[in-house]
């Protein structure tokens, strides 16, 4: 369960989330969509201590996420995965040990398990035979998959995607939800995912919330958020030129 | 004019408060760094990798400066050793001169030139493109794998540059005494060898101890607080090289004074 609580974060003398509330239950699809430079990656930033929030409070699964030192939410950051929307992808690592890396990190596996796991996760993003390549290589598409593989290699309780269809094309989209899909039927975590592609968002999450001017304007069903009686969010999903955005 | 002077004052308590930022920063990573390696839990992979980076690959550059920078020496003091017939200091002057000073601030301003802008340039990319919130977010601390074996590696690579070329810079002085003052290799040999003490040498060494980390640290600050994408990399690997550059001189004054 993560629990928000009137969350503020501002740069400088201008703020950017201005009181977020939310309630994403254990094993939840959540999406979270809004116009852009409305606060959503930084809001994830958030969710795993990568910036400091200015005031409210953040839990995961009870324990307080805000507030703590860099060694103290090391164990919490063990079970998040991460997907950056400037994928964050290592260029000194070949995008075989891009995606072994939360894996050697953690010390559990031998090496030859580490490679067929890469392997298989590297399969399954449509990326087989691209171990040994470097992240500068790469289309943005593939630095896009291979952030997703690296992400949930671990099967961590909550991954958080960062507009994880982004500069794909419609197929790759369709198969990257399946396997977000197949990864949270197989493990029961929690996946939150930030994106504007809000076809993709409806078909994958169970919940879906649009962030606005800093705060959560609207949350529900794909069916609630379709049908929403706010003009704001009625012109964002259908993607109108006229009305107040 | 009251303005003026008004804008003057701010502009010089702006300029105070940022290098007190900067200092103040560059401490605390010292702090931080020292912390993580207590105790010793060293990446030896990637402090193998920055070493073999940034000392070894740096090797043909500080080779050619030392060495010309010891003719160098030769050459400027030929004169006077014409007109005193002080052939027999020869040896001992460039030695003195390339182990306590010239040596380390020449070979420390090329380590920082090459080593330290190209750290600060990548640390800076890392940094911009939320690789270093992406070890963060994988329970790595950067500090710990990233900054803390770069820090080791640079002072260690450039104590074994500094010895390195200091004997070049030497074996340039040998040669370009013998050809542009006729000085026998010998008469070179015994003035070096009589003249100097350990402590000579010892001080170049804890010059390029002090210089590498003070380097290290200048260009993994301006690296990991970068700010502004492409351009902020740009200023960064700018203020690096001043910095490094300055606290280079200003060291280099505290550690003479201090060991005489």
């Amino acid at each position: 369960m993560i629990e928000v609580q009137d969350v503020h974060k501002g740069f400088g003398h201008t703020p950017l989330l201005r009181g977020v509330n939310l309630s994403i239950p254990a094993g939840a699809r959540y999406g979270i969509m809004g116009p852009a430079a409305s606060g959503k990656s930084v809001l994830l930033k958030l969710f795993c201590g990568l910036l400091p929030v200015d005031a409210g409070t953040i839990s995961i699964d009870g324990q307080t996420v805000t507030g703590l030192s860099e060694s103290e939410l090391m164990p919490i950051r063990n079970r998040i995965g991460m997907l950056f929307q400037n994928y964050a992808l290592f260029d000194f690592m070949t995008v075989a040990d891009n995606v072994a890396f939360p894996l050697r990190r953690r010390g559990q596996l031998d090496e030859d398990e580490i490679a067929a796991r890469v392997s298989e996760r590297l399969r399954r993003v449509g990326l087989a035979g691209s171990e040994d390549k470097f992240p500068s290589e790469l289309s943005g598409g593939m630095k896009k998959r291979v952030g997703i593989a690296r992400a949930s290699i671990a099967k961590p309780d909550l991954v958080i995607y960062d507009e994880p269809s982004a500069g794909l094309d419609p197929v790759t989209t369709s198969k990257i939800y399946d396997l977000l899909l197949a990864d949270q039927a197989e493990t029961g975590g929690t996946v939150i995912a930030v994106s504007s592609d809000i076809e993709a968002l409806e078909g994958f999450c169970q919940t879906i919330a649009m962030l606005y001017q800093g705060t959560i304007i609207c949350e529900g069903d794909a069916g609630s958020i379709r049908d929403a009686d706010n003009p704001i969010v009625r012109q964002f999903v259908r993607g109108d030129l006229k009305g107040p955005l | 004019m009251a303005s003026r002077a008004r804008e003057f004052f701010i502009g010089v308590g702006d300029t105070a408060m940022n290098v007190a930022r900067q200092v103040g920063g560059i401490v605390i990573l010292f702090y931080e760094v020292v912390r993580a390696l207590l105790p010793p839990r060293l990446d030896l992979r990637e402090l193998m990798r920055n070493m073999l980076k940034m000392g070894y690959m740096s090797l043909p550059i500080i080779a050619l400066t030392a060495f010309f920078t010891g003719g160098l020496m030769v050459i400027q003091s030929g004169i006077y050793v014409k007109q005193f017939n002080a052939s027999a200091l020869v040896g001992w002057g460039s030695g003195y001169a390339v182990f306590r000073e010239i040596g380390p601030i020449l070979i420390g301003l090329m380590f920082s030139g090459r080593v330290g802008a190209n750290n600060t340039a990548e640390l800076g990319t890392m940094t911009v493109t939320e690789q270093i919130d992406g070890l963060r977010a994988l329970a790595i601390e950067p500090i710990r794998y990233l900054i803390a074996p770069r820090v080791v590696a640079m002072m260690l690579s450039l104590l074994c540059l500094t010895i390195i070329g200091d004997l070049i810079a030497l074996g340039g002085g040998l040669l370009f005494s013998k050809l542009i003052l006729n000085i026998e290799y010998s008469t070179f040999y015994y003035s070096l060898v009589d003249n100097l003490t350990p402590a000579d040498f010892i001080q170049g060494l804890v010059k390029s101890v002090v210089f590498g980390t003070s380097i290290a640290l200048t260009s993994c600050y301006f690296g990991i607080t970068v700010r502004g994408g492409a351009v902020g990399v740009g200023r960064a690997v700018n203020a690096a090289v001043v910095s490094a550059a300055v606290s280079i001189m200003l060291l280099d004054f505290a550690v003479t004074y201090l060991l005489g």
